[in-house]
């Protein structure tokens, strides 16, 4: 007998899954539950090196208020069906809109886009999950609240709350996303609505000016975890500053990478550069202004030779350095004199303002982020390599010169055994750096599809085996990753699964928590 | 008599204004707020699409006479490196919408 789905949740029988769906269809109504292949295609698309019959779901809820979320977790329970939430969907990189298991039914709070609050004095946001970055940016441009966002490079169509509880980052002072983040709503598995901290006390203000509440604080529970529903958060906003100046610092040589980390941690841990620095590698940069195939042919990675020569062309570093002041004109000029006297001193470092660079399309790019307007140019990655493959690698180094020279050096040399570049980049927390790397590859390229895999199973055993860390990973790495972090996070991870989501409905195997 | 029926009203009234100012948001509330909806095709194409194919990042594709079914597929399905794009974020009528105003010549807008 042929399906009438395209997937299965595993483990439940297609009568069951059958009787799942019309009670579905009684909370939502038929036009909000969709199991066609056609209306499931854009939820099937990802860029991981694996088949897509691998994440294929079984359906899509597109569930608009916290009651209607209550009545599917109770469906959800009856019939053990397990469902994966997403919010804006994009998630590019890390899975996009796909389950992390066939047959999981997503759960899309997309239509959840209610802006509840903005608050222009206290600075901050109280947000549904399918609010997009552009939403709230044309929401506080209408409204003159004078307040700036941070969000990641997918700016405009991503959402704070799914780049939040994934724990992204972007390019402002409130560059490390869930540091800012106050207070959630979350459904929980029983159908309990839990406001976190003080949204738990009846008729409170304070949920969206103190994290913390009483007794143990929930919130880090439900990110990058599978224990509720985020259905409100909020999270605070920048005030926007009287002046604002950015600029590049590029330098020649790899090698160099230990003398800017040096010069920029005690600038970044005393706050005189105050947002998340970006140091680029020149083939993360490089897409925006020039293509591949102009330098190179053939299967392999790119050598250093024509690295050089896109270097040349198009002005970039080997490393730039994208970072911002923020304040009045008098404390830039004075930070602003700090920033050259610390980079001038060994004469490697050539030093650009908006002034010399404003139209350099990646520079221009960089402003953008480091001032939370939107753009999309970062896609430019994409047509790299072509073909729609796109994992990222996203490693912490500490935010020490020596350790950062080797992990650039480990990547780019596993990458280069599976014919792969170094698309890299580490963004500047105070003392840690996140080293992100795009492995680009060809998806419509069957070989360079299973090296792209390969490449990337052995850039984690090997990173972890010398005891880096991996903060963030696409669905078909998940459980890979959580074994690195060993048995007894795992178990303590599995033991508030159990507690707070004992048929185990929501995201099986999100971080590898089932 | 008329004091405390004037103080009544006052507790009524402070009570009422504390729901309303706090951040208890209720069902109640999300349905008096029905959220964000797009207003017409130029819309769509400036917040989303216009990021990448304005931006030498994705091809150009006004005035290249696409057909309206052709771009609805593209942006439902996804094409190599661009994204897919659910009906929870352009509904089935907002992309019509949208693909009209993608393959008509710019004069005719």
């Amino acid at each position: 007998m042929t399906s009438q789905y395209i997937a299965l949740p595993k483990g439940v029988s297609e009568k069951n899954f059958d009787a799942a769906i019309r009670d579905f269809r009684k909370v939502l109504g038929d036009a909000a539950v969709l199991t066609s292949a056609e209306q499931l295609a854009p939820y099937i698309k990802t860029m991981m090196p694996v088949s897509d019959a691998d994440h294929t779901p079984s359906a899509a809820l597109l569930a608009t208020t916290v009651e209607q979320i209550q009545k599917i977790v109770a469906i959800c329970n009856q019939y053990k069906v397990p469902v994966w939430m997403i919010s804006t969907g994009k998630n590019l990189g890390y899975g996009s809109a796909a389950p992390a298991e066939r047959g999981q039914v997503v759960l899309d709070l997309k239509r959840m886009n209610r802006i509840l609050e903005v608050d222009k004095d206290l600075a901050f946001a109280l947000v549904e999950p399918g609010v997009t970055y552009q939403q709230l940016y044309d929401y506080i441009k209408e409204h003159k609240l004078g307040l700036w966002l941070s969000m990641p490079a997918p700016s405009a169509i991503a959402g704070p709350v799914g780049n939040t509880l994934d724990r992204g980052v972007g390019y402002t002072p409130y560059g490390e996303h869930f540091l800012f983040a106050c207070g959630m709503e979350v459904v929980l598995a029983n159908g309990e609505v839990l406001r976190t901290g003080m949204g738990s006390v009846p008729n409170s203000n304070t949920w969206q000016v103190f994290k913390w509440g009483y007794g143990p604080y929930l919130d880090g529970i439900f990110t990058q975890s599978n224990y509720g529903i985020v259905t409100k958060f909020g999270f605070w906003l920048m005030p926007e500053p009287p002046a604002f100046k950015p600029f590049v610092i590029q330098y020649q040589h790899e090698e160099d990478i230990v003398e800017i980390v040096e010069t920029i941690r005690p600038l970044r841990i005393s706050g005189v550069i105050p947002n998340a620095v970006v140091i680029a590698h020149a083939l993360y940069e490089a897409p925006v202004k020039a293509k591949r195939s102009d330098y190179v042919s053939g299967p392999g990675s790119i050598p250093d030779e024509a690295v050089y020569r896109i270097m040349k062309d198009h002005k970039l570093g080997i490393w730039n350095v994208y970072a911002a002041l923020y304040g009045t004109q008098e404390q830039i000029d004075v930070n602003w004199n700090i920033v050259t006297q610390a980079f001038t001193q060994s004469g490697k470092a050539k030093i650009m303002t908006e002034q010399e660079a404003g139209d350099d399309p990646a520079f221009a790019y960089r402003a953008k982020l480091m001032r939370g307007e939107m753009t999309l140019t970062e896609f430019s990655l994409y047509n790299w390599r072509g073909g729609g493959g796109s994992m990222w690698f996203a490693p912490v180094s500490q935010a020490r010169g020596s350790e950062t020279l080797k992990q650039m050096a480990l990547t780019k040399q596993i990458l280069a055994k599976y014919g792969l570049d170094y698309s890299g980049e580490f963004i500047v927390g105070m003392r840690d750096m996140h080293h992100i790397v795009d492995v680009l590859y060809d998806k419509t390229d069957p070989e360079q599809t299973k090296a792209a895999y390969q490449c990337f199973e052995e850039l984690l055993t090997e990173f972890s085996a010398r005891g880096y860390g991996t903060y963030r990973v696409n669905t078909a790495f998940m459980d890979k990753v959580a074994e690195t972090y060993g048995p007894v996070q795992r178990n303590v991870h599995k033991i508030l699964k159990k507690a707070l989501d004992p048929n185990g409905i929501l995201a099986p195997g999100k971080s590898g928590i089932r | 008599m008329e004091k405390t029926k004037l103080k009544n009203w006052l507790f009524g009234f402070m009570f009422t204004v504390i729901l309303a100012t706090s951040n208890a948001w209720s069902a109640q509330d999300e349905k008096n707020n029905p959220g964000f909806a797009w207003k017409d095709g130029a819309e769509i194409y400036a917040k989303i699409c216009a990021y990448c194919h304005e931006a030498q990042v994705g091809p150009q594709i006004r005035n290249r006479d696409l057909p309206a079914a052709y771009i609805r597929a593209v942006v439902r399905n996804g094409n190599r490196a661009m994204p897919a794009f659910r009906p929870s974020e352009i509904d089935d009528e907002s992309l019509v919408k949208l693909a009209d105003f993608i393959s008509k010549k710019e004069a005719q807008h």
